[in-house]
């Protein structure tokens, strides 16, 4: 009660100021003074003797005044006006400490600011829907988020109670045919409410209904890019027909446009869908292929979904356990389940960058010690006129927060110039939804005052309390220059260098666990020629698949024109390119030896076109490749790879052996003719699997891609126009995409640890030169420190040598200490890059040592310096400093 | 030998201040420093200049309040006398200081 009426009365004072102000308190101390003088000369003493009598008595007028004001104001903001007005004035009289200390942090704060720019815009900023955040993606957690089957999904539907509505959806590659001429586009199949459970609605039209399955379900809602495009942006365009063939569940067919979505709607992460079609009903419940996406009751948290979820699964699982056992349900915020595993990078990075901002505030504490020494008389005066120790602190604070707001300004001003630079570097090579939307928003300006304030506190604090010592006597006494800053002060300045060091060589650890396995893919051979090659990916109609002899006329049609096209010298198919990622793997069987049930003989399988391995240049270790007399007449052969050679016909001779296929269509047995070189199918990370090639003129699965790879003459032009033309020749309904030469392809696939790579080797450098910026300031300053001494040693007889072991000594014992620290951190840091780019080893130690070294020699050279300077001091000169 | 003046005992200023307001009804901050002194016999360095924090703080609490007045010499000063919630709480802190003492002198007692 009392301390509510004291904060008022406070309030009050501070609101109005002139209710009693600084004069009425003058007034009241005057008439005070003035009654204790005419009491002392009605004693008897001299008008002189009296007031210096009355002001003895009275005590110090300056620290009541100060006394008075705190108690009667709120004292916190009353200084804090004064303080800031005074921290500016000190600010621009030290204009070169201001300019280093601003650029620092300024550095420190963009990057992070910059970092986060990105990770609100992927991970905070909620998605573009009403009350986003009830919306959750619903998977299996059939290896870690795996899709349902259509069963699963209206069995969740039927039994939660959790979500004010359920829709599933898949994704699909269509062709979309305008003009005949088809284009193969990224679309959505989505169960009736899908929309609705977004709350999104369409521009024109409407949203699909459950009659609309009945019906058939051929009616597609468009982009608004897939309207502009093959409508032109008609306003009509409801009711108008759309050919569109869905793989692989039908051939080419006529779609009913029934409504378009508003510019910018878009659900998909990777490839933004162009064209939604209602997601028909397969009641297989083993035929996994779908998400649901829901919106939760406004009560109800994503835990009890989950929980709710939990029963229904185990509920399924009971039911069907031949293909449900061991099949869990996991629900996740939509925004989280969208960004998946780029979410482990960002968290990463972001701590990275305050690895960044540490080093930066280690430094200005530093710096702002060292200025301290220069101002410990301007404080003691400070201090003997009234300012308490308290008060010192926090005018030490409140220029601190001073400093450390205006840096956050200028970090603000580098992240809104750098933040969509990394964005747009990043969006090219990641996946992370609406990354490319990376902008400062307010969310993003409140971090960096959040950031600037706990930076403020973190290197005010080191340099405050080691500043305001209450102890004006001995400060105004020995206050001669050469006065140093004390044990307690080299602690704290020593303890600082240790902390940079140790986070700097964490971070170049990190950048050399990196760089080294970026290094190790670069030489590791793909195991194909990569220059003077092309390639050009097709997708055939169904009907086109259906029909070997359509089929077949297609492939020849390809090879043999693709043969003639200016320039190239060879010409073949493959089903799956190399470095791809793309497999399928089948089950076989081997005549002669008998596996457990369930536990068979599979392989990658794959199709090549005769002349495949000469035009990639992938070796032939044993026999011979397919030819043109390997035909559909003639037995059934198969080329392998050396790891299947290895792993199914271990220290035998693979050649001649055979393989039973059961496939009703392309199934038989196959006799392997070819031991073909191993080549990085999945990745240049990813070790060799056992591979078999199948004939594309013999029988072969029904798969409807098809990619043909060309070897070229050196310095042949650009390939994209006429091979485009030459599909268009032979089948318009047969999309072209991703005309790319072997090179690109190659460099493709490290695009992600080189931007990984790049990324952190910049903030490994920035806290490199931190780091030793720092430690070169500190060794500067106290050889500055030391000069006297230095005069003295070399004065008798100390060499140059001597001095320089000196300096660099206690330099570098504080420098190795930090090191090993930073080992430590070093490889808990290599440890969880790992979980970012897989082929990382952690805690290698001969880059381990590499960098110790590079950290270390840098160091070195940072002491070096001063240390020279120091040598060279001349005695006379050096006794006379003071 | 006279024992040297003690320092004004932490937390005590508010109580004499209170007590003094309460004896003398209105006056300025001088009379109540003198007051003090004079009650205190010598035994008790004061810088009078303290009271007046001390003042601000009571009347920030509701327990005194001012106004202004002409003193004997004619000068502008702050008159504060003592309010209702003032005296109660005199009363309470008189009590607690009593139960001190005495307490602190049974200690003492026991001990020697």
């Amino acid at each position: 009660m009392t301390a509510l009426r004291v904060l008022a009365s406070r309030v009050r004072a501070l609101l109005a100021r002139r209710r009693r102000g600084d004069a009425d308190l003058d007034d009241e101390i005057q008439t005070h003074l003035d009654l204790l003088t005419d009491a002392h000369v009605a004693r008897g003493l001299s008008l002189r003797e009296a007031r210096a009598a009355a002001r003895r008595e009275f005590g110090g007028v300056e620290q009541l005044k100060e006394a008075y004001r705190d108690q009667r104001g709120v004292p916190l903001v009353d200084a804090l006006v004064q303080d800031a007005r005074f921290a500016v004035r000190t600010s621009f009289r030290h204009g070169s400490f201001t300019a280093v200390a601003l650029l620092t942090l300024a550095l420190g704060i963009g990057v992070n600011t910059t970092l986060f720019s990105i990770v609100n815009a992927v991970l905070l900023r909620p998605l573009p829907y009403p009350e986003s955040d009830r919306l959750v993606q619903i998977n299996t957690t059939t290896q870690g988020s795996g899709p349902a089957s259509y069963p699963d999904f209206e069995d969740w539907a039927g039994e939660s109670t959790a979500f004010e509505r359920l829709a599933a959806f898949t994704n699909r590659s269509v062709a979309v045919a305008s003009d005949g001429l088809a284009e193969r586009v990224s679309a959505l199949q989505v169960t009736a409410g899908f929309f609705e459970v977004l709350k999104v609605s369409p521009a024109l039209g409407r949203t699909f209904h459950p009659e609309d399955l009945d019906a058939g379900g051929k009616v597609a809602i468009l982009s608004d890019g897939a309207w502009k495009r093959h409508f032109g942006g008609d306003d009509h365009v409801v009711g108008q027909l759309l050919r569109i063939e869905v793989w692989p569940t039908t051939d080419e067919e006529t779609f009913t446009v029934i409504g378009v979505m508003p510019a910018g709607f878009r659900f998909s992460v990777s490839a933004p869908e162009q064209i939604y079609t209602p997601l028909m009903r397969d009641p297989r419940r083993d035929a996994s292929f779908l998400r649901a996406v829901g919106r939760l009751r406004p009560d109800v948290s994503v835990a009890a979904a989950q929980a709710q979820m939990d029963a229904i699964a185990s509920r399924l699982a009971e039911r069907y356990p031949a293909s449900h056992r061991d099949q869990g349900v996991r629900v996740a915020a939509l925004v989280q389940a969208q960004v998946g595993d780029t979410r482990t990078g960002l968290l990463i990075f972001l701590g990275v960058v305050a690895i960044v901002l540490l080093i930066a505030c280690a430094n200005v504490a530093n710096l702002m010690l060292t200025r301290n020494m220069s101002r410990r008389h301007e404080l003691a005066i400070r201090n003997a006129l009234g300012a308490g120790r308290g008060r010192l602190i926090r005018q030490l604070l409140t220029e601190s927060v001073v400093l450390a707001l205006i840096a956050g300004a200028l970090g603000a001003l580098l992240a809104s110039w750098t933040g969509p630079l990394l964005a747009a570097g990043l969006a090219q090579h990641l996946e992370a939804p609406r990354i490319e939307s990376a902008r400062i928003d307010f969310r993003v300006l409140a971090f960096t005052v959040a950031v600037s304030l706990g930076t403020a506190l973190l290197f005010g604090s080191v340099h405050a309390f080691a500043a305001a010592s209450p102890n004006p006597g001995e400060s105004l006494r020995d206050g001669s220059r050469t006065t140093t800053i004390g044990t307690r002060g080299r602690r704290t300045r020593q303890l600082l260098i240790i902390t940079e060091m140790a986070l700097a060589l964490m971070l170049l650890a990190g950048a050399g666990t990196l760089l080294k396995s970026l290094f190790a893919l670069r030489t590791t051979a793909p195991g194909f020629a990569t220059a003077n090659r092309a390639t050009a990916s097709f997708w055939l109609p169904n009907k086109t698949v259906a029909n070997d002899a359509e089929r077949q006329r297609f492939i020849e049609g390809l090879l043999s024109g693709a043969g003639r096209l200016p320039g190239v010298e060879s010409a073949a198919l493959v089903a799956d390119l190399p470095l791809s990622g793309a497999w399928d793997s089948f089950g076989f069987g081997i005549p002669g030896r008998t596996r457990p049930e369930g536990e068979g003989f599979a392989a990658n399988f794959n199709i090549a076109s005769a002349g495949y391995f000469r035009t990639m240049a992938i070796p032939l270790r044993a026999g011979r490749e397919f030819t043109s007399e390997d035909s559909a007449g003639t037995p059934r052969v198969v080329v392998i790879n050396e790891t299947a050679a290895r792993q199914f016909w271990p220290g035998e001779n693979a050649l001649g052996r055979q393989i039973t296929l059961g496939d009703k269509a392309f199934g038989g047995t196959l006799t392997v003719i070819g031991i073909a070189g191993d080549v990085r199918q999945m990745g240049l990370g990813e070790p060799p699997r056992p591979e078999i090639f199948l004939a594309y003129t013999q029988p072969i699965p029904p798969w409807p891609w098809l990619v043909l790879v060309v070897r070229t003459a050196a310095n042949s032009g650009d390939l994209a126009e006429p091979i485009r033309r030459l599909s268009q020749a032979l089948d318009r309904s047969v999309p072209v995409q991703d005309i790319r030469t072997l090179d690109e392809v190659l460099s493709g696939s490290l695009a992600e640890p080189r931007v990984y790579t790049i990324l952190l080797g910049v903030f490994a450098a920035l806290a490199l030169v931190l780091a030793t910026v720092g430690l070169y300031g500190v060794v500067a300053y106290t050889v500055t420190e030391r000069t006297h001494e230095m005069g003295v040693r070399i004065a008798l007889g100390a060499t140059q040598g001597v001095i320089i072991r000196l300096v660099l000594h206690q330099g570098l014992s504080v420098v190795l200490i930090g090191a090993s620290v930073g080992l430590l951190g070093a490889s808990l840091m290599t440890n969880v890059l790992t979980r970012l780019v897989p082929t990382a080893v952690a805690g290698d130690t001969p880059m381990l040592v590499a960098m110790s070294a590079v950290l270390v020699g840098t160091a070195c050279v940072a002491t070096y310096l001063p240390a020279r300077r120091a040598s060279r001091v001349e005695p006379m000169v050096a006794l006379r400093y003071e | 030998m006279s024992p040297s003046p003690a320092e004004v005992p932490y937390g005590t200023l508010d109580l004499m201040v209170l007590k003094t307001l309460d004896a003398l009804g209105p006056v300025h901050g001088y009379g109540i420093a003198r007051r003090i002194e004079q009650v205190a016999q010598g035994s008790l360095a004061l810088n009078q200049g303290t009271i007046y924090p001390a003042l601000l703080r009571l009347e920030q609490k509701g327990w005194i309040e001012s106004q202004w007045g002409t003193s004997e010499n004619n000068r502008r000063a702050r008159f504060y006398s003592i309010t209702r919630a003032g005296r109660k709480q005199l009363t309470t802190e008189a009590d607690n200081w009593a139960r001190t003492v005495e307490m602190m002198s049974r200690l003492l007692e026991d001990q020697s």
